[in-house]
């Protein structure tokens, strides 16, 4: 019967694109984010849940180094993306983000045209060699981003006259069009109506066949509707991770019952 | 039942409710089964009717928990043992509402075969048949609410008991057949109605088997016991 389960939930690649071993965080004197060990499947969304403060944010941001810019933040143990150690100090933090992109809670589109809100990462990593080619990484990036058709002939226009999902799909573009390997997603939708949400949704899953995709969302059954791997931490620990499907039904851990059930905040 | 409460208290109480019913249901199969059991052995046809016509409000309490169930997955979104719990309470509804059918069933032979003269104490066995039954129903809807693994496994176990006293009957049915070919229409009736008390066992493992997925996320591994050995006996008797 095995042959008959339905397979949607299936990965396709075992392989690990982001290797975390004993990761602290610390923000001066408080412990953010206790000994966490994770591998984060490519070609996979992982979906990261837990009450607010819990630590999963601060690992997200860990992620792509941008805990380097907060006063007091330190970071320990080690995270590697395909095996090279990105706190390595030879490792380039601006080189790291273009690899790692980001969306935000809020759409935060530049107060530019869209074209040049797409445009912008190539040109200042130096990712296209003309005008033409420069054109073709906007097209293809609000393609992929399911804003081609609704921007193809405004593209010239302020990013910021947007509706909201077309403003989030504009900076998931944006974060595209610099070819990353990993997209880090914080609360992507939760400013966001049901209808451009479930667009964003569906956008992250066709992302998936291209990248590895980590979100953080405070919607269960948006972890539950858009992943494939589900991480839940708690007072700054990994308590559990595994099969989306099997924490949402049967989970291992009481403290992950007791979140996802509604019992603890 | 799980002691830590839901952030939403509107939620236990919808949880709660839906297991009172579950409950309320199981008492009243429960009833039937002994009521139309004593009607057969006492030969009490208005017992018989009054299981017969109480059946309706199994059938209904069926209704209302698979649509409290329905409601609750639609409005809640239950995951892991909340979820667990909506899909029990459909399936363990199923379970009695199928018992009380034979129950009523029971009570419609029982009130042809009371026109009948009686064969050996075949009614005191088919009674205590359907006690050992009620009994398991009991039992399995006590670790139901429990949470009680081992109570459900118990119960599984007990299934073997029930199969074994309804070997012995349709033995005596065949034998009291061969002997006066006059006793066959009631012999048949009986033998229904044993068989229909078995069945009446293997949903009680169901609902056993049930509460082992509610508590343990997972069917248990172990195929439950087999004693019926009925469909593979001869004319004769034997094997």
């Amino acid at each position: 019967m095995n042959d008959m389960r339905i397979v949607e939930r299936d990965v396709d690649t075992n392989e690990n694109k982001i290797t975390a071993r004993g990761v602290q965080v610390f923000y001066g004197q408080n412990h953010a984010l206790k000994d966490v060990d994770v591998d984060i499947l490519d070609k996979t969304v992982t979906a990261f849940i837990g009450p607010s403060g819990c630590g999963k944010s601060t690992f997200l941001r860990c992620l792509n180094r941008m805990n380097d810019t907060i006063d007091g933040c330190s970071v320990q143990g080690s995270i590697k993306i395909d095996s090279e150690d990105i706190y390595d100090p030879k490792v380039d933090p601006v080189q790291l983000r273009a690899k790692v992109g980001m969306v935000f809670q809020k759409p935060n589109p530049f107060p530019k045209s869209i074209y040049d809100n797409v445009a912008y990462g190539p040109k200042i990593h130096g990712l296209t060699r003309s005008k033409a080619e420069l054109d073709e990484v906007v097209e293809t990036s609000l393609r992929r981003a399911a804003l081609w058709n609704e921007a193809k002939d405004r593209l010239s226009s302020p990013g910021t006259g947007l509706s909201g999902g077309q403003q989030q799909r504009l900076c998931i573009a944006r974060a595209i069009a610099t070819s990353p390997e990993v997209l880090l997603m914080d609360e992507p939708c939760s400013a966001l109506d049901p209808i451009a949400t479930a667009q964003i949704e569906e956008l992250i899953d066709e992302l998936r066949s291209q990248f590895s995709v980590v979100i953080v969302t405070h919607s269960m059954q948006q972890a539950a509707r858009v992943s494939q791997r589900t991480a839940f931490f708690h007072l700054g620990n990994l308590v559990e991770y595994g099969e989306t499907g099997k924490m949402f039904t049967n989970p291992s851990d009481p403290r992950t019952e007791s979140y996802i059930t509604g019992r603890i905040g | 039942m799980q002691t830590e409460k839901h952030i939403a208290a509107a939620f236990d109480r919808d949880l709660e409710a839906i297991q009172a019913m579950i409950m309320k249901m199981g008492g009243l199969v429960e009833a039937a089964v002994l009521d139309a059991a004593q009607a057969l052995d006492t030969r009490d046809e208005e017992l018989a009717e009054r299981v017969r016509a109480a059946d309706r409000a199994v059938d209904a309490l069926e209704e209302q928990i698979n649509a409290e169930a329905a409601r609750l997955i639609a409005l809640r979104a239950p995951t892991a043992t909340d979820l667990r719990t909506a899909l029990t309470v459909m399936k363990i509804a199923g379970s009695l509402e199928r018992c009380g059918d034979y129950a009523k069933n029971l009570a419609k032979r029982s009130s042809v075969l009371i026109q009948m003269s009686a064969i050996g104490d075949t009614a005191g066995g088919i009674r205590r048949m359907a006690k050992a039954v009620e009994l398991q129903l009991k039992d399995a809807l006590d670790a139901y609410i429990q949470r009680d693994v081992e109570l459900a496994e118990e119960v599984r176990r007990r299934d073997r008991d029930v199969d074994q006293m309804y070997n012995s009957l349709f033995r005596v049915f065949l034998t009291h057949m061969l002997e006066d070919p006059r006793n066959i229409t009631a012999c048949m009736h009986l033998h229904f109605i044993a068989k229909n008390i078995e069945r009446m066992g293997d949903h009680a493992t169901g609902i056993a088997e049930q509460v082992i997925y509610l508590v343990n996320g997972a069917m248990p591994e172990e195929p439950r016991v087999k004693g019926d050995t009925t469909s593979v006996t001869l004319l004769d008797g034997s094997q």
